[in-house]
């Protein structure tokens, strides 16, 4: 699997203090408007969606997914193939 | 992927009730309901402001102040912020007599979309083309 934390992000999608389902649906739109290959880096601190949702939405689309958790929050990358 | 259109009519006035928050609520997690479907089915919701629906469009709404409640303002900009097409009723501003330039937007939060002011015929046929309707 690819190293996606050492890559440079296409985009940086700030979703702290958002609860679900906002994380997911911000995650999704961003996603369709990036090219393909782009990485996408999420930085949220809803746990309901850095660790159930957005890992599920990742597995079931088939994107490549890594999650860091950080103190109070995750960052998380997802490629989009 | 299959696609199944909803039409979420919101045509309860805002606060007293969580009716059209539940609106705007249900209508943004719609956008991701695919994956709690195992048949692979994408929602394509459409939200549309109809009748007294059309005040929770209205800007500066003082939520806190009078009811004590986050304002439906924010659910509303929120929603666009979500790429969300909301249909607004042009008949039914021009009964409440609300000018087009008392409506939110959601530029300030970056969104791509905005409120589409129409006729009812046009609502009318997005309700006609949708495979379920729900009615907030």
């Amino acid at each position: 699997m690819a190293d996606l934390k050492s890559q440079t992000p296409a985009q940086v999608l700030d979703v702290l203090g958002r609860v679900c389902p906002y994380p997911l649906v911000l995650t999704k739109k961003a996603l369709e408007k990036l090219p393909s290959g782009a990485v996408l880096k999420i930085l949220c601190d809803a746990p309901a969606s850095a660790e159930d949702s957005l890992p599920r939405f990742a597995q079931d689309k088939g994107y490549p997914f890594e999650s860091v958790k950080l103190a109070d929050s995750w960052e998380i990358f997802i490629q989009k193939p | 992927m299959a696609e199944v259109k909803i039409a979420c009519v919101i045509q309860r006035p805002p606060y007293k009730s969580e009716t059209s928050t539940l609106g705007f609520t249900h209508s943004i997690s719609f956008q991701v309901v695919e994956m709690l479907l195992e048949d692979g089915q994408n929602v394509i919701p459409t939200v549309c402001m109809v009748g007294e629906g059309v005040l929770n469009l209205l800007t500066n709404q003082k939520a806190m102040e009078n009811y004590g409640v986050t304002s439906i303002e924010s659910h509303g900009k929120n929603s666009l912020l979500c790429d969300l097409d909301i249909l607004v009723c042009r008949e039914d501003l021009v009964r409440f007599g609300i000018p087009e330039g008392r409506l939110l937007d959601a530029e300030d939060m970056g969104a791509d979309k905005k409120l589409q002011i129409v006729p009812y015929s046009e609502i009318q046929k997005v309700m006609e083309s949708s495979a379920h309707l729900l009615f907030f």
